[in-house]
């Protein structure tokens, strides 16, 4: 077991602007090993900075701060200056996110290098600046840089600078700030190589603060994610990029182009209620909050070992799991197995998409899944109870599912009114439901005039139908909603929109997806995760990037393998 | 060619200059023989008609302006700044004279009032907020806002007047007999110690400000966060990091100031009845003396064109950045 380093527990920073404070972190507690990397990922204004700040001493006079950071066992906030100072930069050092501003404009990089050898290592002016060429040149400069004002540098270069700066008093501990925001691809990569291999030369300790998942990816072993200054969740990088158990923690990661490098970009949506209280930070965007996350303020506990999780739901929850279902139909032919031992789960606000050619299986297990088909065996969890006893399709917030032919799935002679309010109706679940009816309509994009609600459905183009048949699942307001190839019988333009309309809807309200579909690229676009099934089976699953990237399945590669030749044809 | 344009810039100037000191003085109404007396206006003269009429003719007056102008520049080129008409004397040698009155009357009081109008900004930075700071910007605000003749009177009355610690007029005792050098040396300092004080007071609250604005400026900057990061001393940071970077606008200013060292000083001159550049210059404009008051308009404007250049020039050589290349 490696020792602590660096200790910090409560750490609650306030700055004062004017009578009322304002938290940058609350009750923050990490600990960073000896030769450890550790990052610190969150939105800007997150605190990240302020945390860097307050080991360093350097905040503002405006900011007070509570709690303890103890480095190797002293507490950093007690010390007087003057033991402060011998820690600073000798022991532990700080990269400043580059800027022209954070070097002197008016020394030379080699004497703003330099006179920290001078002051913590008592050296003479010559060996001062031996050692700063030294690494000046170990950094990737030249030995003349030493001569350069700050001006003269590019931001790369710049960079280096700094890097060498951090580095030359061989620091136990070094903090990175935003290491390579202001850098080009190839500047960046070079950087993190560089700080890669001094970190396994020296074998400092580094905390590297970044919003960048790149930059956190290829530095560091462990992973915190701060949201409005509290940790959220804490574990492994590789384990946290690959999955994530905080809704916040998903967002983040999901908003990133390295990660989503086929999907469409979509954020975090804004805050839904202003409300605020003592509870949770992230609980006015929060999809799936309950009473007790406005009220109490979830701690960090761990889950399993190395990793923790801020959150009073225990994470991100499963809406629908299914086990090992099996569905055969007999035809003239004797039996055709349908579905073969599928499994899957999905959590709540996950896209996924089932994909795969006619007969493969999805609608039947589709139809399994939403309680519309009986199966022959396995089992439906939803919210992890069984869903056999339920009708989850006639309760508000169970599952509901989009049919591929919006010209038989509604009947014809509805009108517009009739057919959304139907399963309401059905059920008997509302009586006041024609304003209800109308926001749906209009959260559909579509009208919801009087005249509107009295239109035959027969009078409608496939895709005013199909938004028809969203807002009639809508309506049920639905824990999953299953789209099976809603869009196959529109024309191009028509199912842009609708498929943009289905996301955005999506992302805000929260719901999750399962969109059923042969087509591959549309998958891409839109799903967190991609199942493929062939003849019944499902024999891939993951996320776009690895399904692109390193198909395991056969018929996943031909699937590959084919939409790149069509897609060659075009531009050939 | 590019590298001496700044020469011909300050020919150009020093011309304009010229002309601007030859045309105005003579503008005024009146002239060194007939000259406006008291407030109410009245056109007075010492002499006769023909008196007036001889004088002018002497002086080459009676020319037409243009003729007269170009015989000034004349003269100029040789280095010939003409006669005084009130004092009868070189006009070079009445300047020279009054120059080693008012030159280090100036100096004294902008080198001591620069000094510590500076240092006291800076610990007033550094501290922003205690109690230290804040008196200082008290009594720096209320310094800056007193006209310098009032407290060069409330001196004159008090330390002058009443408790006779210092002679109240004139820079050495008349008539006095001194016995060695360094006694007319002690008396010339005794008298020279009011006007320059007074001339520091004036002038302390404004580099005491600009100095404390400056530096916390400065403290606000990125850099100075990370040159205590670094853990250096505090002496350090105050004065490698902050004052050079806050210096040179400071040392431009106190060029700037030495530029003003003839008419700055002309009230607190007056007050004083110290007979220095200020006070000679106030006499000639009274007395329409044309070739003194050029001269000592010349002799003003070349230093302040002579302290802007090198404030300029140490600005350069301070701030990397304003190097070419």
């Amino acid at each position: 077991m490696k020792n602590i380093l660096l200790e910090i527990e409560n750490l609650n920073i306030d700055y004062f602007d004017g009578e009322t404070p304002l938290a940058a972190t609350k009750d923050i507690g990490f600990s960073i090993f000896e030769g450890e990397t550790l990052g610190i990922i969150g939105e800007s204004g997150s605190g990240k900075t302020s945390i860097a700040n307050a080991i360093m001493r350097i905040l503002p006079a405006n900011a007070s701060v509570s709690g303890r950071i103890s480095y190797k066992n002293r507490d950093i906030l007690k010390m007087d200056d003057k033991e402060m100072k011998k820690i600073l930069w000798n022991e532990i050092a700080m990269i400043f996110q580059n800027s022209l501003d954070v070097l002197n404009p008016l020394l030379t990089i080699g004497e703003q290098i330099a006179e920290t050898l001078r002051e913590h290592k008592s050296l003479k002016r010559k060996e001062a600046e031996d050692i700063t060429k030294e690494y000046l040149e170990k950094v990737g400069l030249e030995k003349d840089d030493f001569k350069a004002y700050p001006h003269q540098l590019s931001g790369g270069m710049r960079q280096r600078a700094l890097i060498a700066m951090g580095l030359v008093c061989q620091p136990k501990l070094l903090i990175a700030d935003e290491l390579t925001s202001a850098l080009d691809a190839k500047t960046k990569s070079e950087i993190l190589d560089l700080l890669s291999n001094l970190q396994k030369e020296f074998n400092f300790s580094l905390l590297l603060i970044s919003h960048e998942l790149d930059t956190i990816a290829s530095l560091t072993e462990r992973l915190m994610v701060l949201y409005r200054g509290q940790l959220l969740e804490e574990g492994f990088t590789k384990e946290i990029l690959r999955y994530q158990y905080h809704p916040y923690s998903r967002g983040l990661i999901n908003s990133s182009t390295t990660i989503n490098v086929y999907k469409d970009l979509w954020g975090i949506p804004a805050r839904k209620t202003l409300e605020e209280g003592d509870g949770c930070p992230f609980y006015s965007r929060c999809n799936q909050k309950i009473e007790i996350c406005k009220l109490e303020r979830p701690s960090l506990i761990s889950l399993e070992a190395s990793r923790k999780l801020a959150c009073h739901q225990g994470g991100i929850l499963e809406v629908l799991r299914g086990e090992d279902i099996s569905k055969s139909f007999m035809n003239k032919n004797g039996q055709v197995r349908a579905c073969i031992d599928c499994s899957l789960y999905i959590r709540q606000g996950e896209f996924i998409s089932l994909v795969g050619q006619s007969g493969s299986g999805k609608t039947t297990l589709a139809n399994i899944l939403s309680g519309v088909l009986k199966k022959d065996s396995g089992s439906v969890l939803f919210k992890k109870e069984n869903s056999e006893a339920m009708k989850l399709g006639s309760q508000l917030g169970g599952v509901q599912i989009v049919f591929q032919d919006p010209f038989s799935s509604i009947n014809e002679n509805f009108t517009v009114l009739d057919a959304v309010r139907e399963p309401l109706q059905i059920n008997k679940l509302e009586d006041q439901v024609e304003e209800k009816v109308k926001e749906y309509l209009s959260r559909v994009e579509l009208e919801n005039s009087t005249g509107y609600l009295a239109r035959r459905i027969h009078s409608l183009s496939g895709g005013q139908r199909q938004r028809v048949a969203l807002a009639r699942a809508l309506i049920m307001e639905p824990e999953l909603l299953i789209a099976d190839e809603i869009c196959s019988m529109l024309d191009k333009s028509t199912e842009a929109n609708i498929l943009r309309l289905l996301k955005k809807l999506q992302n805000e309200e929260g719901f999750s997806m399962i969109y059923i579909t042969h087509n591959l690229n549309v998958a891409l676009k839109l799903s967190d995760r991609i199942l493929v099934m062939n003849e019944g089976r499902i024999v891939e699953s993951g996320n776009p990037v690895t399904i692109m990237k390193n198909p395991k399945d056969k018929y996943t590669k031909d699937l590959i393998r084919f939409n790149k030749k069509n897609e060659l044809l075009l531009y050939d | 060619m590019k590298r001496y344009k700044w020469i011909l810039d300050i020919i150009i100037t020093i011309l304009i200059v010229v002309t601007l000191n030859f045309f105005i003085p003579r503008l005024m109404p009146g002239d060194p023989f007939m000259y406006l007396e008291g407030e109410d206006g009245h056109i007075m003269s010492n002499f006769s008609e023909g008196d007036i009429q001889r004088y002018k003719e002497y002086y080459n007056m009676d020319k037409p302006l243009l003729e007269q102008y170009i015989d000034y520049l004349k003269k100029l080129v040789k280095l010939d700044l003409g006669y005084s008409i009130y004092y009868r004397h070189e006009v070079s040698y009445l300047i020279k004279s009054r120059l080693k009155w008012t030159i280090p009357l100036v100096a004294i009081s902008i080198l001591l009032s620069s000094f510590l109008g500076t240092v006291l900004g800076l610990i007033s930075a550094w501290k922003r907020g205690s109690f230290f700071d804040r008196l200082c910007y008290f009594i720096m605000i209320i310094l800056n806002e007193i006209p310098s003749f009032l407290i060069g009177v409330l001196f004159l009355f008090t330390l002058g007047a009443k408790y006779k610690l210092f002679p109240i007029s004139g820079g050495f005792t008349l008539y006095g007999n001194f016995v060695t050098r360094k006694e007319k040396i002690l008396d010339i300092i005794h008298h020279g110690v009011l006007p320059s004080l007074t001339l520091m007071l004036v002038s302390i609250g404004d580099y005491y400000l600009y100095a404390r604005n400056s530096m916390i400026n400065i403290l606000s900057k990125d850099y100075i966060k990370t040159a205590r990061a670094k853990g250096l001393k505090n002496r350090v940071i105050i004065f490698k990091h902050m004052l050079r970077n806050g210096i040179a606008p400071i040392l431009t200013r106190i060029f700037l100031s030495f530029g003003n060292i003839v008419g700055g000083a002309v009230l607190v001159e007056n007050v004083f009845a110290y007979p220095g550049l200020g006070k000679m210059m106030q006499s000639s404009i009274k007395t329409r003396d044309y070739p003194l008051l050029q001269g000592i308009f010349l002799v003003t404007t070349l230093t302040v064109l002579v302290t802007t250049i090198i404030g300029d020039k140490i600005n350069q050589i301070l701030d990397p950045r304003l190097k070419n290349g």
